[in-house]
């Protein structure tokens, strides 16, 4: 039983990584974050990163807050969990959004395109394809993945739940 | 350099409560009951404990965000979870039945209240921030000490996304985040009703530099 009292699986908050094998589930809560689900799917192996900003700029501390450092640091602690295997990744991603568009400083690129980018970036660089995305928009999204199958359910209020 | 220090910060603090009394006033006239507004929080915070502001993330809760420009920049916003937003459209439509769900007419009504308190708010802030402490014109929104607001946009949404748009600013340049935290009261009753204001990560140094 997770705090909240329910069984949709383990949280991951904000700016941290969770990875998880063979059975369970993870979740988290975005806005203008980014989650980043790595999978690989022969070993059901997920790593479920909650990324808020798009570059660490050098800092070694709280890696999993930036896409640059997030990414390799998911690996990283997937590999270890499974002692070492060589991993066959994919990438579902989801968040991103601009909540308050209206009253956005209208400065260029918002924090939500930054990070999708800044993701985008650091996946090509690992040569991991993104099979899956649900990113954008001006609504929040709770991600949920499930680490037997690999799918992501996507939960914004007042809609209907999208599975990538 | 955006960490306050405690001394500092009771001084933003005491400058931030006469906002609140300002508020409280217009509030008052405008619910024709006796509101208090009071801030009771004024800290700054890791981002990670700060997004747990307006309760579990992943409660749904609403709130009208106004962004303001001026002699501070920032955002304001006003959060309440929906039994407490919608018994405010019942005091401000005097229904006697309560209202279930949110229509135009009640989210007209909380962007309303939400414009009142807070230009009340920054009206009142405006007057005690001299002119001298304007931001400087390199500031893309700076327009001098006259402090315009947004009209208000209201969302209902998880309480954690709602947090994250309003500290990001702050968190792209900083590990801490600064942030303003009032509750209230009405004839003496509180109400889960939260009034937050958040600086943009540009003021921080001013304001150090301005209360030292």
């Amino acid at each position: 039983m997770n705090p909240n009292g329910d069984n949709e699986g383990q949280w991951v908050k904000m700016a941290e990584i969770g990875v998880m094998q063979q059975q369970g589930a993870m979740r988290t809560l975005l806005g203008s974050c980014i989650g980043i689900a790595l999978y690989d799917r022969k070993l059901k192996l997920l790593g479920l990163a909650h990324i808020v900003l798009p570059d660490s700029a050098g800092r070694t501390q709280t890696l999993g807050k930036y896409a640059d450092s997030a990414i390799p640091e998911t690996i990283r602690r997937m590999t270890m969990l499974t002692g070492g295997a060589k991993l066959s990744l994919t990438a579902k991603i989801a968040g991103g959004a601009n909540m308050f568009v209206q009253v956005s400083p209208n400065n260029g690129n918002t924090i939500g395109e930054q990070n999708l980018q800044a993701v985008e970036k650091a996946l090509a660089l690992g040569n991991i394809p993104i099979i899956g995305r649900h990113v954008g928009g001006t609504s929040g999204r709770r991600m949920v993945v499930d680490v037997v199958t690999g799918t992501v359910q996507i939960h914004i209020v007042g809609q209907t739940t999208v599975q990538i | 350099m955006n960490e306050l220090t405690q001394r500092q910060l009771n001084h933003l603090g005491e400058l931030i409560q006469v906002g609140s009394s300002e508020a409280s006033r217009a509030l008052s006239t405008w619910l024709n009951k006796q509101v208090s507004v009071r801030v009771d929080q004024l800290e700054q915070a890791t981002l990670e404990t700060a997004v747990e502001q307006l309760g579990p993330g992943a409660d749904v809760v609403c709130a009208c965000c106004m962004r303001f420009s001026g002699g501070i920049n920032g955002q304001l916003l006003l959060a309440f979870d929906d039994a407490s937003g919608l018994l405010l459209c019942d005091m401000l439509l005097a229904r006697e039945r309560a209202s279930q769900e949110w229509q135009e007419l009640e989210i007209s009504a909380a962007m309303e209240t939400t414009n009142i308190v807070g230009c009340a708010f920054l009206n009142s802030l405006s007057q005690i921030f001299p002119q001298s402490t304007a931001l400087p014109p390199s500031s893309a929104e700076t327009t001098g000490t006259t402090w315009i607001p947004t009209p208000p946009v209201f969302v209902r949404d998880y309480a954690a996304a709602i947090m994250q748009f309003a500290l990001m600013d702050q968190a792209s340049h900083f590990d801490t985040v600064l942030l303003a935290h009032a509750k209230f009261t009405i004839d003496d009753t509180p109400v889960k009703w939260q009034l937050m204001l958040v600086p943009d990560a540009e003021v921080l140094a001013h304001l150090a530099r301005m209360i030292e």
